[in-house]
């Protein structure tokens, strides 16, 4: 990244000096001829109006100006590192940028790096890591960018934060005053408003114009952002008023921070939800980014109680536990048996309800049964925009109810409780029986269908899973990400904690695994949880400096490349185009995988600083890899694992 | 999150599969060698899996080890086939491929015992 370079003659200090250099001009053309053929000449001398400066006014405009001041004590950059701390935000991941060195010096001296910078080799991965940082540690922490060109690489990554509701606080350094600017890299890194570009997927921004200003700023951007629907904010910081002196000390003022507490429904709706629910005969919930805190989880696995019903969860947060005899989320079926449907928090409803067909004429038909009465609880639509079009299809529903899921889903229960007599108890006992035995029956499924291809090379996704946790089972595990639709993990794995998963991407955008996983090991770290992620061989292309971030901090995570040699979804897609067309079904290796040569993900790893293993093809190697990888985790940094995996 | 959407898909796949058969009839003589090259030559094992364990398209993809499924209810599944798998005619897969390609499936090993191995018993 280019970074900032000083010009001769650019800072607010050098305004009189500048003023006295013009008038010295000025006067030495009065009284100095023209020398060269070419130079303007000078006005005739007979037609000045104005004396010819004596020689007390010659001296004093010609004296040499005083010397710019070299040191200053204080800085904007230091009361913005002030408020940063006052927020309670831990890290700050950064690409490193001269429009913001102000505030990048104040941190690392004033603050006794406090925010504590995280050096990441591209915006996208500082994005991403704050990103996955927020889903386990319930809170946001900062990233700061080139206000133009870095803002451009971390667009994407901003808008799968945007998309996964997830608190970012992004902050570009910009220069705003026009003259202040140094001729080259500051004129094609500064904008007039360089936040339009992520306006589109962001809460609210700001571009503080005055230190004041930025406090305030600061604190409704953090409001804004953990207020649920969560979502990244930006905030442009003008280079000067970071690295100025302040002018006034004792003017600026802290901002006093109070949370938003979340919304709940109205009390109601709750009782009408409720009343639907227990006079159901087959209710299902479904949920998808519900759990925010420790307390989503044990909500819903109480309101499931209360009313013995089906969970599917579409896994967005980690809502429900995999092995409670309720979770049906591998046998959605049921939901065109469901009477009632509540959905909580769900990024596409639409989606979960219905059947739709990828085919030459794209069709689609609810999976739901006629007459099924559909309940959503949730803040998803409360703030929305027009451009992209994350919010998905339109669904009819019959009660539609504004409250944050987690927060509202005690009073659900109470209610729902209170409506409960003793037959219906023996009725829901029954209903809970037959749930169970359907979630028994799943999961024994899952194992044996597990056991096919299990000594094949390349080694099955199945017996990938099934090796690692067999190695982590006892620890204190926290798994933070996954490869497109690898779920083995959610089929076979005991997930019963709030932290043993946070959700996938949001946008889908690639190149979110990677970074975003070890942005969740560095929040785990503090909490001696073992870290741990599978990602795809493609979305670790995208950013494999991510692993040098991870060695340079020693965030310690065990990360497994699920190494399919391909951009695999895309392998199918074009496959079935071409079979579509009836044509080259046997070429749609061309443009869609990672091969020839075959990538070295382990080599690629230790050149970035990390532990590295693999390629691992013979599913025999992966438990001594894995040992050897856990341990190089456990002392203390990355460890990476290459296995080269079938597809799906 | 669509990687677990669409579970009901497979059943109802299987079942219609089933619905579709006609009575049974013996499966054509086919090459199991050169099913296995066509299958992966021609991308059934890129959401069935190269050992047929199933795998995932949009939704998930059936089960093919070992299959229990009648030839003409496989032949059709490829010619006529339910959900998002694509049809492959017969300027891609002649009739002798899919007999091929089934004599390749159906003699792949099929599931296991899950009791047998120790770690699926965690």
């Amino acid at each position: 990244m280019p970074k900032r370079r000083r010009a001769p003659d650019e800072s607010r200090r050098n305004f009189l000096k500048g003023a006295g250099l013009v008038g010295a001009a000025g006067a030495a053309a009065a009284v100095t001829p023209p020398v060269t053929a070419n130079a303007f000449p000078a006005a005739p001398q007979q037609k000045l109006k104005a004396a010819v400066p004596g020689p007390r006014q010659v001296a004093a405009e010609t004296l040499a100006p005083a010397a710019d001041p070299v040191n200053q004590k204080t800085s904007g950059g230091d009361f913005m590192t002030d408020v940063l701390n006052s927020l309670g935000i831990e890290y700050m991941a950064i690409n490193c940028a001269s429009s913001y060195r102000g505030l990048h010096e104040s941190i690392v001296n004033h603050g006794n790096n406090k925010p504590e910078i995280i050096t990441c080799v591209h915006e996208d991965i500082a994005v991403h890591m704050a990103q996955g940082y927020a889903k386990i540690e319930g809170k946001p922490m900062a990233m700061a960018c080139h206000g133009v060109v870095g803002l451009q690489h971390a667009t994407m990554a901003m808008y799968n934060a945007w998309c996964d509701r997830v608190p970012v606080l992004v902050i570009g350094g910009n220069i705003m005053e026009a003259d202040k600017r140094a001729p080259g890299a500051e004129w094609v890194h500064a904008g007039v408003d360089i936040g339009q570009i992520v306006r589109e997927f962001t809460k609210w921004d700001d571009q503080p114009a005055s230190l004041q200003h930025f406090a305030e700023s600061a604190a409704r951007a953090y409001k804004v952002a953990t207020t649920p629907p969560m979502g990244p904010v930006f905030l442009a910081l003008d280079a000067e008023l970071q690295e100025n002196p302040i002018p006034d000390p004792e003017s600026l003022r802290i901002p006093k921070f109070s949370p938003v507490v979340p919304p709940q429904a109205d009390s109601g709706a709750i009782a009408s939800a409720a009343k639907m629910l227990v006079e159901a005969q087959n209710p299902v919930i479904v949920c998808d980014r519900l759990a925010r805190t420790p307390a989503g989880m044990a909500n819903l696995v109480a309101l499931a109680e209360t009313l013995q019903c089906a969970i599917i969860d579409n896994a967005g947060r980690m809502n429900f536990p995999s092995r409670h005899p309720l979770n049906q989320s591998f046998r959605r079926g049921i939901i065109a048996q469901a009477d009632v449907i509540l959905a909580i928090e769900m990024n596409d409803l639409w989606g979960t309800l219905t059947h739709f067909s990828d085919r030459i004429v794209r069709r689609s038909r609810p999976s739901t049964k006629p007459g099924a009465k559909i309940v959503t609880l949730g803040v998803r639509d409360l703030y929305l925009k027009g451009n992209y079009q994350d919010f998905g299809r339109w669904q009819d529903v019959d009660l539609a109810i504004a409250g944050d899921g987690e927060a509202s889903l005690p009073a659900l229960t109470e209610a729902a409780k209170r409506l409960i007599d003793d037959g219906r108890k023996s009725a829901f006992a029954d209903r809970g029986a037959r749930l169970a035995k359907a979630h028994l029956a799943m999961v024994e499924q899952s194992k044996t269908d597990a056991t096919i291809g299990w000594d094949s090379s390349p080694i099955t996704t199945a017996r990938m899973c099934a090796e690692v946790y067999n190695q982590i089972k006892d620890e204190n595990w926290s798994v933070v990400g996954t490869a497109i639709r690898l779920s083995w993990m959610h089929r076979l794995w005991d997930f019963k904690k709030p932290y043993q998963w946070n959700g996938v991407s949001g946008g889908a955008g690639v190149g979110y695994n990677l970074p975003a996983s070890i942005g969740a090991a560095l929040a785990n770290k503090k909490h001696g949880r073992f870290t741990l992620a599978f990602g795809g061989d493609g979305d670790f292309m995208f950013n494999p400096g991510a692993v040098w971030t991870a060695a340079h901090h020693q965030i310690p995570i065990l990360y497994i490349v699920h190494n399919n040699r391909a951009y695999h979804q895309e392998y199918m897609y074009l496959t079935a185009m071409a079979a579509r067309l009836g044509r080259g079904v046997d070429k749609m290796d061309i443009g869609t995988t990672i091969k020839d040569p075959n990538i070295d993900y382990a080599t690629v790893a230790r050149g970035l600083g990390a532990h590295g293993e693999g390629p691992i093809t013979d599913p025999k190697d992966l438990a001594p890899a894995l040992k050897r990888a856990i341990a190089a985790v456990k002392a203390g940094g990355p460890a990476v694992v290459d296995v080269v995996t079938d597809p799906r | 999150m669509t990687k677990f959407k669409r579970m009901a898909v497979t059943a109802l796949a299987v079942a219609a599969l089933g619905v579709g058969v006609a009575a049974a009839q013996d499966a054509p003589q086919g090459n199991a060698t050169n099913g296995k090259r066509i299958y992966l030559a021609d991308g059934c094992f890129t959401c069935h899996g190269r050992s047929g364990q199933g795998g995932a398209y949009n939704g998930p993809a059936p089960i093919l080890a070992h299959t229990a499924l009648p030839f003409d209810a496989f032949k059709n599944q490829l010619r006529n086939p339910s959900d998002d798998m694509p049809a492959y005619s017969g300027t891609v897969l002649s009739d002798q491929d899919i007999a091929d390609i089934f004599a390749f499936v159906t003699a792949l090993p099929g599931q296991g015992s899950a009791k047998d191995v120790a770690i699926l018993n965690n």
